[in-house]
Order: structure tokens, then sequence, then C-alpha cells
């Protein structure tokens, strides 16, 4: 082990190896079910060079590598090692901005950048990027794009990768090799700019889309060392409204339209708890809040943006309200307690260093998964009568639909608060999740994200699929050292 | 190389004896592609025979003739509406199958509310944006036009065209997708692997999608495509085109919330500031530079002359010295077609007003005699349906595009100067068609939501004349050099030259790619999912170590 530490500090210096038991215990569990596992070392590199040095050193050692970037709380059980001896990769220092590209609307950011930090960055050239709701303030932005966590504007949502375009990537072999367009020019940056070179085009390079194979890959192809990110402009006028309805399939048809004709930049839906749970930090306070929200509300966001923005929004808002009759619906600007501010503050601020599933009991179990919005009623009732089952109180379960793909997918997210301290709480959570996991996917939830337990239970359904993905990973890392026993690796 | 016939019996025995054929009058049907000439030996306009075609009507018998192909070691080569020479078999002496998916054409379902279509191989863009449109939505049709095949340019080749703009890259556009590898196992991507239905490609974890589907596709190089689901767009306009006029000039009015402009720029550097304030203000329902694909010398009087039933192509010559039409020419010398929708009478008025803002700022104008009535809708009708792609050959029955690079506004205004004066230098010779040096033609965004695209210049040539197929054989060398010289990276010319090239030639050529990871990641996955090498090199890879010893390893 004292080895080992020679070796790494030889490669990222003295103070960037860490083995105190305070660092190791904080990356040994994260805020999920999953079985907790301590690292020998959490290491600090600062640059691609280091990274690459670190994964040759791995392969050279058999020792397994768990790429981590965000700070914590980690919430899925990804960056918890499965494997012992492993060394956590902790990016958080990476944090270059390393160029921002107003013409062609492209940022290229190290991965230790946060969403905190980039968008003052960015603000200073009018630009934005679309983010998901409410990141705690420490997110980093390349690890949500790359775990594909859904971003709250449907109509940029081109793919669901969108707004990630290019990585560097070190393998898990540790070649150095750059995705999609950047993967056809000089393995330099710097060098690709004075050509004229932006990283924008995503697919490729050839016939492969590597980046679609870093992305939902939880650290286990490679470790991410720079990303390129598509941009879009800070509106110059806003404006957002909720529709509330007692029932979700009286807001689904509304939904459909408005992400068809691309009407609205932020497009969701809250259910009471999660909306209470937002904007209101104090426990007690949100499920006061909550009583006095309507079930359901859908959010929406209108901007105004370049040329004429205020007409731009006049437009806008006269053919929202246009819909909103059309649907029979009823429009309003906030409830008691739930303002305007509210809702810029979420679609535009971070959560602070306390994420908002927290703090209703300390833990929350998540349950996640893709699914089109006219099954999302059926999908929900599942999980109520799962909940049922257990008496969990489904009033206190958070309920978010996020439209992606322009409305095609739709992230469905259930958050059911927990108190960790109880352990009775901890293993009727733990149930819920197992129960209402399996019955999900049975009636056709898609795990596209599928942390912990429900890799074993999309695996298991497709083994061709299976097969390829393991080809992958042969090709890519195959010592297996970039964080093994997760997926189906 | 001989193949038994057991093979043949077992394929007749899979698909029944009308849907096997190696009758050399059938085979020679298949062989006889489009840019042959310009690789094959005695400039034949044949590319390699194929051993036999078949026609499967399912995934269950492309799998087994698939399998059939395994055990017999026969190359297998899949084509649903075909585009380009590649789409036949590459080499002869590799006896190889040529699957011919035309009978697998239904549309499967279309899921109007979630906006997704499932279709088959042959189903075309054409008939796909017929029925879709009836339901209020529409499909991106890809610069190669809409009787181009929906799968082949969702999953195997490049998924661009003048809507993509709006509607996205048929790349992106992919959702799920069912897959025959070459070794005869059926892969399903995305959210259909795990039985959720066709609506996502993306995962579970990280995307199978990543293999089966880059930038290019993998162009019949690595198995067969079988069925896909594809992303559809909102149409605001009615349930079926209201098309006018007589052939070949049609033409479709232009609805009141509707626009049909042609954008004309005064230099590229106007262009290129008038492409970006378009991105930036999200403008366009289809953003393209098709009419341009004539030559910026000839345009106006081929299109004037095309949509006048009056007249044929036997006036173009005489119009094009026209004193007015010559004047028109400057005003549409560096333009483009853009076509504007919105969802209501307020909306297309102020999408007009922040054109006339642009114009304004970036010195660029509406063309006029392009945007008057006829000509704008004669561009609304191209641009919608893009059905016109027999002008593609319109000049002298041949064409090949040259350049095409992909790139931002400002890096393909770059290249610009240079494509034009290598055109202008070949025309030189007078046995190509003396267009003009710009003949650029292109989308004005491969990728959806704007900002990538590339340029393509159509070099007319004559395929019956010797002369004239080395004319442009030279042109693109010479576009090769020039790449070369100004640190460009190649375009389109060296993709179709390669197809005549040997493997040693292209594999030298690779080594030498500034990063060679994913054409070694290519190598290995072929290894794993085609062990026979029954793919060509479409999809392409790079023999381990190759040019890095003296001697290089026997390739495969």
């Amino acid at each position: 082990m004292e080895t080992k530490r020679r070796q790494l500090a030889a490669i990222v210096g003295e103070d960037n190896v860490l083995d105190d038991p305070k660092t190791l215990e904080e990356f040994s569990s994260d805020e999920s079910l999953c079985e907790p596992l301590r690292p020998w070392f959490v290491v600090k590199p600062a640059n691609e060079s280091e990274v690459q040095a670190l994964v040759k050193w791995a392969n050279a050692t058999a020792t397994p590598l768990v790429p981590v970037s965000s700070g914590a709380p980690h919430f899925y059980g990804d960056t918890v090692p499965t494997a012992t001896e492993a060394v956590i990769v902790d990016l958080s220092c990476m944090k270059a901005i390393k160029r921002i590209d107003r013409r062609n609307r492209i940022a290229v950011i190290e991965p230790g950048v946060t969403y905190s930090e980039l968008a003052p960055a960015l603000a200073k050239e009018g630009l934005r990027i679309p983010r998901p709701l409410a990141p705690r303030a420490n997110k980093s932005v390349v690890a949500s794009l790359l775990e594909r966590q859904p971003t709250t504007i449907p109509r940029l949502n081109f793919s669901l990768p969108e707004p990630l375009r290019n990585c560097g990537v070190v393998w898990g072999s540790g070649e150095l090799a750059f995705t999609g367009e950047a993967g056809n020019g000089p393995l330099n940056l710097e060098a690709q700019w004075q050509r004229g070179l932006a990283q924008v085009d995503g697919k490729g390079p050839l016939a492969t889309d590597l980046m679609r194979l870093v992305t939902g890959a939880q650290g286990s192809m490679g470790i991410v060392v720079w990303a390129s990110i598509k941009l879009e402009l800070i509106p110059a006028v806003r404006s957002s409204f909720f529709v509330p309805n007692a029932e979700l399939s009286g807001l689904v048809d509304f939904i459909y339209k408005l992400t068809k004709v691309r009407l609205g930049d932020e497009t969701l839906l809250l259910n009471r708890a999660k909306l209470a749970g937002l904007v209101e930090p104090q426990p007690a306070a949100a499920r006061k809040l909550r009583e006095a929200l309507p079930e359901w509300v859908a959010l929406v966001g209108l901007a105004g943006t370049a040329l004429l923005p205020e007409e731009r929004l006049k437009v806008q808002e006269k053919e929202f309200r246009a819909l909103v009759q059309e649907f029979r619906l009823t429009l309003c600007g906030g409830f008691a307690g739930v303002s305007r501010a509210d809702v810029v503050r979420l679609i535009d601020g971070d959560a602070g260093d306390h994420p908002p599933t927290l703090a209703a009991k300390g833990a929350s179990q998540d349950i996640f998964f893709l699914t089109t919005l006219d099954k999302a009623s059926g999908l929900i009732e599942t999980v109520r009568s799962v909940a049922a089952r257990f008496d969990y109180p489904w009033p206190d379960v958070g309920i978010y639909i996020q439209p992606q793909h322009q409305g095609v997918a739709h992230h469905v997210e259930f958050n059911f608060p927990y108190d960790p301290d109880d352990a009775k709480e901890v293993a009727r959570a733990r149930d819920i999740y197992l129960e209402a996991s399996a019955e999900l996917v049975d009636q056709g939830a898609y795990f596209s994200r599928p942390y912990g337990y429900w890799s074993e239970l999309v695996y298991q359904r497709d083994a061709s699929s299976t097969e390829i993905l393991r080809t992958v990973k042969q090709i890519v890392d195959p010592a297996n050292i970039m964080n093994p026993g997760k997926l189906c690796f | 190389m001989e193949i038994s016939r057991d093979a043949y019996r077992a394929i007749e025995d899979i698909v029944g004896p009308d849907n096997v054929t190696d009758d050399p009058a059938f085979l020679d049907s298949y062989a006889f592609e489009w840019l042959a000439e310009l690789v094959r030996p005695n400039r034949s306009h044949y590319m390699p025979r194929p051993w036999a075609v078949v026609m499967p009507a399912s995934t269950r018998e492309v799998q087994a003739v698939t399998k059939v192909c395994n055990k017999y070691k026969i190359k297998i080569k899949p084509i649903s509406t075909g585009w380009y020479h590649w789409a036949a078999p590459m080499k002869d002496d590799e006896p190889t199958v040529q699957f011919d998916l035309r009978r697998m054409n239904r549309i499967i379902d279309i899921d109007e509310k979630n906006r997704f279509a499932i279709v088959e191989p042959y189903v075309i863009c054409a008939q796909l944006q017929a029925e879709a449109m009836k339901l209020g939505l529409n499909c991106n049709i890809i610069g190669a036009g809409s009787s181009t095949s929906v799968v082949a340019s969702a999953c195997a080749y490049f998924g661009g065209g003048p809507s993509s703009h709006y509607m996205g890259n048929n790349s992106d556009n992919l959702l799920g997708q069912e897959w025959v590898t070459p070794a005869g196992k059926v892969v399903r991507t995305g959210s259909l692997s795990s039985g959720a239905g066709w609506f996502c490609s993306e995962g579970p974890g990280p995307s199978v999608r990543g293999v089966t589907r880059g930038n290019l596709g993998s162009r019949g190089g690595l198995g067969t495509y079988t069925k896909c689901a594809i992303k559809l767009a909102d149409w605001p306009g009615p349930a079926e085109m209201e098309v006018k006029g007589r052939p070949p000039g049609y033409r479709l009015p232009i609805g009141e919330n509707f626009r049909a402009y042609t954008i004309g720029a005064p230099n590229w550097e106007a262009w290129a500031n008038c492409y970006y304030a378009i991105y930036d203000n999200g403008l366009g329902y289809i953003f393209h530079r098709q009419l341009n694909l004539a030559g910026a010398n000839l345009a106006t009087a081929l299109w004037l002359t095309y949509i006048d039933p009056t007249k044929t192509l036997n006036d173009v010559e005489t119009l094009a010295k026209d004193p007015e039409i010559i004047a028109i020419n400057e005003t549409a010398r560096i333009s483009f077609q853009l076509i504007l929708a919105a969802q209501s009478i307020d909306g297309i008025q102020l999408q007009d007003k922040i054109l006339d803002e642009i114009l304004s700022q970036t010195g660029c104008y509406r063309v006029e005699r392009y945007c008057e009535q006829d000509m704008a809708e004669f561009t609304n009708m191209y641009m919608q349906r893009l059905g016109h792609k027999h002008c593609n050959f319109i000049w002298a029955g041949g064409y090949m595009g040259s350049w095409m690079q992909a790139g931002t506004p400002d890096f393909v205004k770059g290249y610009v100067p240079t494509a034009i004066k290598g055109f202008e230098d070949d025309q030189q010779s007078h046995l190509l068609v003396e267009c003009g040096g710009d003949a650029l033609m292109g989308c004005g965004s491969t990728l959806g939501g704007g900002g990538y695209f590339g340029l393509e210049q159509f070099v007319s040539y004559d395929p019956a004349s010797d002369a004239s197929i080395d004319a442009c054989i030279k042109h693109m060398e010479d576009a090769i050099a020039d790449c070369v010289a100004q640190g460009i990276p190649l375009g389109k010319e060296q993709l179709y030259l390669q197809i005549g090239w040997t493997d040693q030639r292209i594999w030298d050529g690779m080594a030498k790619a500034p990063q060679t990871f994913v054409l070694d990641f290519q190598r290995q996955f072929k290894d794993a999912v085609d062990p026979n090498y029954l793919g060509d090199r479409n999809y392409p890879w790079l023999p381990e170590k190759w040019g890095e010893a003296p001697a290089p390893a026997q390739a495969k």
C-alpha cells in the first residue's frame, strides 16, 4: 500500500494523495442504499497528463479507478467503489474554462467546473447553458451531462446528451482520444482552434459515436478531461407561468402540444410535494405550503432572446394563452408562497449545498426512469400502489416530470424522503425502491441510467445489447480498471 | 472464388425462389452505379457484380440469410434505396450477396402523440412525409432527396438535410433501432432493448447506438438495419400538399403562416454574419443553399427555364446571355434559400421583422426575382419535398460533389475561395460543365438548432465521355492537393476516390491520421461482431500496428 502511495504521489504530488480516514469515509458511501466500500486513496489530478499517467499506472498495478467530478453529497452509488483497493480520481480541481466561443456558442470546460462557476463566466458573453432543475452548487457540469441528467428546456434538446458535444477522454486503456468532430483533428485543442475547428459536432468520428460510449457509463469507460458544450443566448425578457390541475392526465395533451410546437423555454411538471420542497427549504413550512398548492403544476417559462425580444415574448404569450384556453386549463402567475421569482431562482440558480430532496427528512430514495408522457400516469399509479403496500405516506412523495428530446421522451422522478437514522424507515425506503423498480420495468419504464439495482433489471432483459456493451468495454478498458462492478461490467 | 451452389439453395429455401437471383442481367442492374466510372478500370459504369441478389421480407429472413453467408463466407452488402457507388459490392474477387431490402417497405406505426414513426428500410422520406403531414407532423428529408430510405439515413449514412436546422439530423432523430450484425445476431438499441418501446435511443448506460451510428454511419459495412424509429417534427401546414403547376416545375403555394425566400449577400463575410444572426435568432424551418447547385453563372437561366412550361433546356444557353438574367445572377451569386414557418400570423410577421433586421444589419437582402411568386412557390416545393434530385444530373448526366468539409460558418467561409478558384481553373479544360466557379450547395445546418454545415461543389461532367470523366478525376485530385496545401481536412472527393483504391493504399493513409483510436476501435469491434469479415470497408478499420513496423501485420 505504501508503494502505491509513493507511486501516486509521483504522479499528482504528495499533497494530492489523500488516505486519511475521514476522506476515505466520505467516499465509501453516499446517499443511496448501495453497499459501502472504502477506497484506498483519493487522488486529485490537476490536468490531462496526470489523469493519463494515473490510468496507465492503474493498468500496470491492476488498481480500480473511480472518477468523481462533483462535490458531495453523491446520490446513486456510481461514485462508491464496488471493487476493493480502489482509488478515487477526484477531478474537482480541474476547473479550467478553456474557451468560450461566443460566435459559435461553444464552451470548452474541464470536469471540475460547476454550474455555479460556469454561469457567471458565460453571462459576461451574454450566454447561458441549459441546466438541470436546481443543481447543487458543487455539481459538475460535465458529470451532469455525461450522466444525461435532464435539462429543463426541451425545445433545445435535439438529442438526450445535448448540450454535450465533444469530449477529450483518457480511455481505460490509457490512450487519450477525442470524440466527435474533435476526433478527426490533431490531438490538441489549441491546434484545432488555430485551424478554425470549434468542437461543435458531437457525432463520430467515422462510424462510431464515441461520445455516446462515455455518456451514461458511470465512469466505466474512461475519464473525460474536457468537454465542449453548446450554449444559448441569455434572454433579454422572460416570463413564467403556472398551469395547475388536479390530475396529471389533464395536463398531458397540453404538454404534448407545447413541446410539439416548441412554445416555451422551461417546460416541466411538478406535483405539489416536489414544488413545495423546491421553493421552501424548511420541512415544516414545505409541508404547510404543499397543502395550499394544486396537486399538479405545469411550469412554463417564456423568453425573448436576440432581436426584438419584447415582441417575441408578446407573441409567445398570446399563443401560450390561446393554448391554455384550448385545453380548458387555467393560468396563474403564482400561488401563495410560490412566486415567479421562485421559479426564476429554480431555473437559473442552484440549490446551494443542501439538495432539496434531502431537506424533508435527511435522506431520499429516488426512483427515476424515462417513458412517454401518455404512460406516465399509469406508472405513477404503480408506484403509488407499491408505496401504499408499505404504508408510505403518498403526499410526501415528490414527483417531477421533465420532457426531453423535444417532448418525445420524459424523465419521471420520484423522491421518497426518509430518516436515515431510523432503521425502519431505511428498510421501507429500500423495499419500495426494489419492489417499485421491478414492477416499473415490467410495465415498460425505461431505466436508461441504470444505477445500482437497476442495472440488474435492465441488462438481464436483453443479452444481445449487453454483449455489445461488454465488447466495447473490453476494447476501451481491457484490464477493467475503470469503475469495475458497475452496469454490466 | 467459386461458391458452392448449396449456398444459393440455402438462401432460396429462406426467401423463396422469386426473391433471390444470380441472373447476370439482374446482377448488373445492381452493379450499374453513379460515380463508378470515376473509380473503375477502363472507366466502367459498373461496380463489381454481386454474386447474388436476395430480397428478404423480414428481420428473420435477413438474419437467416446472414447466417448462410457466414457459413459459406460470402460477403454481405445491404442496400435500401442506394446513393453513390459504394452501395454496390466493393471488390471483383469477393463474392457478395446484395441484400435488396425493397420488400421491407412498411410504415409500421406513426405515434402521433409521441411524434415518432417506426419504419422498415424501404420506406422513403416522401412516403413517410406524406403520411406524417396528415397528422400535422413532418420528417427531416436528407440532402439526397425524398426518394431515399429513412432507415438508411438514420442508421447507416449521414442524415443531414435542408430541414435538419429545425428538425435535427437523422442521427439525433434516430430512436429505437433493430440491427442484424454481420454475424447474424439481432441487436436492439435504447429503450427497445428493455422492451420499453421505440422512443429513446440512448442507454441503458452507455448507448449501443454509439457503435452503430457515428458521423457517417457504416454504409452497409456492418450488417443490416431492419427497422428504426425516427423522431418527427411539427408541420404547421395543410394535411396534404396542394401542389400546383405543370411538370417539372411544380409549385407549392405559400401558406399565410409560411414564407419562402432566397437571401443574397454582397460577399462571403456578410453571408457568414447573416448565417450567425439566423443561428442566434433561431429562424428557419428550412435553411439550405440549393439553387446554386446549377452554378452561379447558369442558375437563374436554368430555374426560370425549368418553371416555364414553354421553355426547354435548350433555351438555357441563350437565356444565360441575357443581360437581365446576368444581372439577376449577380444578386443571387452568394445566396441561400430560407423557408420560414410559424404557428400563427403574428408569429410569421414577427419572423419577417426579425429577418428584416438581420438583413439590415448584415447588408444582405432578399433576391427579388427569386422571391416573386413563381420562383418562391417553386422554391417552396423544392425545399419542402426535396423531390427534384434529378436536377443534380441535369447538365450532362453526371455530377460529383467535391469539398463538403463540415464546420462552423467561419470555417466554411475560409475554404470557399479555394473551392471556387479550383473549380474555375478546372473548367478551363472545357471538359466540365462551365457553370461558373461557384456551384457550392449544402444544408444550412447538419445539426439541429444550427451552427454547423458544409458546402459541396457540384461538378457536372459527361459520364459518356472519357475525356470528361478524366477531367472530373483531375478536379478531384486538384481539390485534394488544394486541401493538403492549405491544411484543410479532405472532402468528399477523397471519399469517392477511395472506393477504387487498394486496401493497402487506404490503410497507409489512415495510419497517418491525427488520431487512429477510432480506427483501432473499429477493427477490434469488427473482429467481435463480424468474425468472418463479411462486411466491407465502408465500415473502415486499420489493421493492428499498420504503419508502425517495417513489415505490416497480415490484414484480414
